[in-house]
């Protein structure tokens, strides 16, 4: 039976085979949620799924795409924010 | 003009693709920047310039605009920067790098080669390990001393012994 703070699932079960043979149960915290398009939801693509302490050590142009809205809005929905600016 | 692409996602008004139309790019780094059609390679893509890098465009990443400049096909970035001035646009400038050769490699002289062995040689005279002689001569001597020390205690233990046995024995004979 596993402790009483790891008996619900905020923590994540990872299962590995111990050198006696045994698997043993090691629980690890989880990632961070996928980005997600402000406008329309969908993932953005481009930027990594990492912990804040991993994400603060990189560098910036590998956290967004290198555009205006990179990293809040999918391109599809940049191109039509771009385009309604312009059109106004 | 043959080659010209009519853009009809444009409202109000059917937007051509020709040299000298004023565009904004949507897609990719310079999204946002407005830009002038310089050429027209194809039926799919044209050759822009100005607040943009100067390059290959597709025409879909372009959304043109109502106004046009007079430039003569495959103008250059100074003639496109010229033009834009009247429209307040200030053309993206890449300062280009100075041209440097590559570090050529140069064989030593013997001369060099001979001041580079007397230098190593000095140094390794500095950093020569001491000999250990004076160090080991007191520990050899305590060493002896104790062996010897440890054999007169072993004799008069023995004596000792010897006595205690030896004692009575005279004693009796006597």
């Amino acid at each position: 039976m596993p402790a009483p703070r790891l008996r619900s699932r905020s923590l994540r079960k990872v299962f590995s085979k111990v050198p006696g043979g045994r698997t043993t149960i090691h629980y690890k915290k989880r990632k961070p949620k996928t980005a997600r398009c402000g406008n329309c939801g969908a993932l953005l693509k481009g930027i990594p799924r990492e912990f804040p302490f991993r994400m603060r050590s990189m560098a910036k142009t590998k956290k967004r795409p290198e555009r205006p809205y990179g990293g809040v809005l999918c391109s599809r929905c940049m191109r039509q924010e771009i385009v309604n600016k312009i059109r106004q | 003009m043959n080659g010209d692409v009519i853009c009809n996602e444009v409202i109000g008004g059917k937007m051509t693709i020709e040299i000298g139309r004023l565009a904004v790019k949507i897609a990719g780094r310079d999204a946002g920047n407005k830009c002038v059609i310089v050429d027209i390679l194809d039926d799919k893509y044209v050759l822009i310039d100005g607040e943009t890098r100067r390059r290959k465009c597709n025409v879909l990443h372009l959304e043109p605009l109502n106004q046009t400049i007079k430039i003569e096909k495959n103008a250059s970035h100074e003639d496109v920067a010229n033009s834009l001035k009247e429209f307040g646009i200030e053309v993206r400038v890449t300062k280009p790098k100075p041209k440097t050769d590559k570090p050529k490699k140069k064989r030593k002289t013997p001369e060099q080669l001979k001041a580079r062995k007397e230098e190593k040689r000095k140094f390794r005279d500095i950093f020569k390990p001491k000999k250990k002689e004076d160090k080991i001569e007191p520990k050899e001597g305590t060493l002896e001393e104790k062996a010897w020390l440890v054999e007169e205690k072993k004799e008069a233990k023995a004596e000792t012994t010897g006595k205690k046995n030896v004692k009575p024995k005279a004693a009796k004979k006597e």
